[in-house]
């Protein structure tokens, strides 16, 4: 009873910091404060998914949802500054920084935030009608009661990976998109800083740590929260990780090993599925005794995937190559230590 | 052979990981691919025309625990008009690009914005609907960015928040509806649905998300520049599917899931809305200097057309008269997509010669193109809806359906719209043939030309002139319970 | 207000407390995107109101203590998740290069 008091005096808190969070992301006046914010928020939704029972979302929210996400943004606010700090004599380009004095009219944020409350209230209602009135077991009995045919006994994976496999399929297809698109748009000029000392020798042993934990991950994922996102997520980490810390192509291989591991993650799914069709069975249905092994194979292959894709998504498209390419470069140093 | 619905997803997706291994071999690989895709996506129209609607449960799970793949006449015959468009684009493209760099990036870009369409029509899953969206507002967004020049990517980026917007709101309709009804299969839920408001809260929600994916006025705004300075093929591709497909989700929604839940009030709104994209697309269209935004207007104004129909189905009973209606509306939506995708390939044409596409300036240009400009012609002729085009057939039932229902109001929209699509037409034809025709070739570049000649001939005589068996193949598989009930 | 065998109170409770948590971060992230004045913000808005939209759906998967969740939502949650990071990978190198072409490369 004071148990259940607790819990609830601290899910109020927690929802509480919550939306504070977003609400200062948004109406903060610098946007590097902003992104804080927003990795702040992320870390404590990730907190709240783990409140939740949700701990493969909370490893993947805090992996990739406030790390990657925040790493991304961060970069973007970096070279904004830089930029807006290169072009002193170009004083209007200053639009990044927030200047609310601009041309919009005081009556439409009014108008914008009645609009949004009426929504909220709306979509609220009707949530609330939905719980009480749907129907509790949802897709859950299903799910939970199949799930020794699907080969894993950790029911995320089993509907990522089995049950719901085309979402999956097609959502690496996405991220294979996303670095494709990233790609097309050119080299991009990233100038980067030497790598501090303490930082560089860290990177000696973090590294390694972070391929322990991604395989971890990965081999876990079948029985326990983990899977191939979380484990992406951290093998990408270790990646911008070697970046900052002076290793300009963050542990990647280049040309055509790149390429291949790109796409491997939506190869490994799409030649299993069809070998299966070609076989007499369903697209991506898995004979319930090879299913595990199957599913590990698609996992590896989309881990190492999703690593690569992220880390070139913060590398800004190209991996630059040894001899430097077109990249400005600050004083040189050394090549940060081997991982 | 039900596999067919799954080949027309992989052949492109295999396809796009191929092109993206050996970029320098992009052409070949998309062309190859786009004739065995086209291949399937007939196979498919075949096997519902024959047989009914086909459902298949990927990975064997029963749809629910799992998610199924569904093609009845609508999804068939949009998957047809797509993969056809999209090879004649292929084609096009292979001469398009002269730049190496644009040229091995555009074919893995894609091969996957094919992927994701043939996913979306054949989807039978709320949730899987999102990611297909997803996937192809992506692409159409890398697409549109292609060639980093500054115009493209600007209207790339605004293009891509908006559509960032709409699926998040799509997703918020999804979160309700699985609230309330515990299951993510269209024909579950449909089965499921009553008028609550978990219910027309999610519809409001996921329509409004689909509708600015639609471009249906006022949400249109980021239409017009984004499909001007996107690349010819790529811009053939957005305004005759990717705008069409998100409709094809609203029409969907609308009539097979949510329809106990639509009021007449609703469709009303949407209609009013059609009728406003109708009148402000044409005019634009009429103003615009630019042929490819010209076209690009011409777009917002034919998808209000295909939304003028959605009172008019609240308004006929069950029947004969709606089924005839629906058929308007899709033959519409097809004719559509042949004749924007040849009118952007010629206009793309004419862009590559001319080096701009300023309809004023057009005249020397377009007599050394015979064949492009013919092209225009008739695909012209299709948008205005003059017989004997396909569209002429769909305004026809429009007209006839908003007759008999007594909503008069639409009847002037539908003329004033077809009156100012004459003149937008007329003004670039009678630019084009400003000189008096000089000798020359009919068809100066048979991978350029006869793509855009070849759509332009279906939308205009094609759909036109063989409409019959379209419409009892509509009215055959309205009968059945492909998604829980009858929507005819 | 329907009651379900098994169903405690506190359960719908936490429910509703968070997926009303998820619909207040939707809205707010809605007006923060149609509002902002810079693309980096209208990001940050557009990954708010996907995080609304995912603590809805996680909070109607969550079944009591003593229950295993449902995890069908939180499957959806990690594939929106993925493809929000995607959108907005695509959304700043777009940004780049924007950026690039104003300084006249």
């Amino acid at each position: 009873m004071m148990a259940e008091l607790a819990l609830q005096l601290l899910d109020i808190m927690l929802v509480a910091i919550l939306i504070g969070l977003a609400w200062a992301t948004l109406e903060s006046k610098d946007e590097g404060r902003g992104v804080v914010l927003f990795i702040a928020f992320g870390l404590v939704l990730a907190l709240v998914w783990a409140r939740l029972a949700a701990p493969d979302v909370a490893i993947a929210e805090a992996a990739i949802g406030a790390g990657l996400s925040g790493a991304l943004l961060l970069a973007a606010v970096r070279d904004q500054k830089r930029a807006a700090a290169q072009a002193t004599d170009a004083p209007a380009e200053a639009s990044w920084e927030a200047s609310r004095g601009g041309a919009v009219p005081p009556a439409v944020p009014w108008a914008l935030g009645v609009l949004c409350l009426g929504l909220a209230l709306m979509v609220a209602w009707a949530f609330a009608h939905a719980l009480a009135n749907g129907a509790p077991q949802r897709l859950a009995g299903e799910v939970l009661g199949r799930l020794s045919e699907s080969g894993v006994t950790n029911p995320v994976t089993a509907v990522l990976l089995n049950f719901r496999a085309c979402d999956t399929l097609l959502e690496l297809g996405v991220l294979l998109v996303a670095l494709l698109g990233i790609q097309a748009l050119g080299p991009q000029r990233r100038p980067y800083a030497p790598a501090e000392p303490v930082l560089a020798s860290l990177v000696r042993w973090l590294i390694p740590a972070l391929i322990l934990t991604g395989g971890y991950l990965l081999w876990v994922g079948a029985h326990a929260p983990g899977g191939a996102f979380q484990a992406g997520a951290v093998l990408a980490a270790g990646g911008v990780l070697l970046r900052l810390a002076g290793r300009r192509s963050a542990g990647l291989p280049g040309g055509a090993a790149l390429r291949l591991l790109s796409v491997g993650g939506v190869a490994a799914f799409l030649a299993v599925g069809l070998a299966l069709l070609l076989a007499g069975r369903p697209f991506l249905g898995f004979p319930s005794a090879w299913a595990g092994a199957l599913i590990l194979l698609i996992e590896a292959a989309a881990t190492l995937a999703i690593a690569v894709t992220l880390i070139q998504a913060y590398l800004g498209g190209r991996v630059p190559s040894a001899d430097g390419g077109s990249e400005p470069r600050w004083p040189a140093t050394p090549d940060g230590p081997n991982p | 052979m039900t596999e067919a619905v799954v080949w027309t997803v992989a052949l492109p997706l295999g396809g796009a990981l191929v092109a993206a291994l050996a970029p320098r071999h992009g052409a070949q690989v998309g062309v190859a691919i786009g004739v065995a895709t086209l291949a399937a996506a007939v196979a498919v129209l075949v096997q519902v025309a024959s047989g009914g609607p086909l459902r298949y449960a990927v990975g064997g799970w029963t749809p629910g625990l799992g998610i199924a793949l569904h093609a009845d006449a609508l999804a068939a015959l949009l998957l047809g008009m797509a993969n056809l468009v999209a090879l004649a684009a292929s084609v096009y493209a292979t001469a398009y690009f002269t730049q190496a760099a644009v040229r091995e990036r555009f074919w893995s870009l894609w091969l996957l914005l094919w992927t994701a369409l043939n996913a979306l029509f054949l989807a039978g899953d709320l949730f899987n609907i999102y990611v297909t969206l997803e996937l192809m507002g992506l692409a159409a967004v890398a697409l549109a960015a292609l060639g980093g020049q500054r115009p493209a990517v600007a209207a790339a980026q605004r293009y891509l928040v908006v559509g960032m917007l709409g699926s998040m709101v799509y997703l918020g309709g999804v979160a309700l509806v699985y609230a309330a009804y515990g299951t993510l299969d269209l024909v579950a839920v449909s089965t499921r649905i009553a008028p609550e408001p978990a219910a027309w809260t999610a519809m409001a929600l996921m329509t409004v998300g689909l509708l600015l994916k639609a471009a249906l006025f006022p949400l249109h705004f980021w239409l017009p520049p984004t499909h001007a300075n996107a690349p010819a093929p790529v811009s053939a591709a957005l305004s005759a599917l990717v705008v069409k497909a998100a409709f094809y989700l609203v029409l969907r929604l609308w009539l097979d899931l949510f329809a106990p839940v639509t009021t007449p009030d609703s469709s009303r709104l949407l209609g009013v809305l059609g009728a406003a994209a109708v009148l402000w697309g044409s005019w634009q269209a009429l103003r615009a200097e630019r042929l490819k935004l010209m076209a690009a207007y011409s777009t917002v104004a034919q998808l209000g057309y295909l939304f003028l129909f959605f009172p008019l189905f609240a308004g006929l009973p069950e029947g004969s008269a709606r089924a005839a209606a629906f058929g308007g509306a899709v033959l519409l939506a097809l004719t559509h997509g042949c004749a924007k995708g040849a009118l952007f390939l010629a206009a793309g044409v004419l862009q590559r010669r001319a080096g701009h596409d300023r309809v004023r300036d057009l005249q020397g240009t377009a007599q050394g193109l015979p064949a492009t400009t013919f092209t225009i012609a008739l695909a012209g002729v299709a948008l205005i809806g003059l017989p004997p085009s396909g569209a002429f057939l769909g305004k026809w039932q429009l007209l006839t359906a908003a007759i008999a229902t007594g909503q008069w109001v639409w009847v002037p929209v539908v003329l004033a719209g077809s009156l100012l699509a004459a003149a937008y037409v007329f003004r670039v034809l009678g630019h084009a043939f400003g000189h008096a025709p000089g000798p020359g070739r009919r068809v100066t570049s048979v991978r350029e030309e006869l793509p855009a000649l070849a759509l332009a001939l279906i939308a205009t005589l094609v759909l036109g002139l063989g409409a019959a068996p379209l419409w009892t193949l509509l009215a055959a598989s309205a009968g059945s319970p492909a998604f829980g009930g009858a929507p005819f | 207000m329907a009651r379900h065998t098994g169903w405690t109170q506190p359960v719908i409770t936490t429910q509703l407390l968070y997926g009303l948590a998820g619909v207040a971060l939707l809205s707010l992230g809605l007006r923060g995107a149609l509002a902002a004045v810079s693309m980096l913000r209208r990001l940050l808005a557009l990954n708010l109101m996907g995080s609304g939209v995912f603590l809805m759906l996680v909070a109607l998967a969550y079944r009591g203590p003593g229950m295993p969740p449902d995890p069908v939502p939180h499957a959806l949650v990690l594939t929106g998740i993925v493809v929000a990071v995607s959108a907005t990978a695509l959304a700043l190198a777009l940004g780049r290069r924007l950026a690039e072409t104003r300084e006249g490369d």
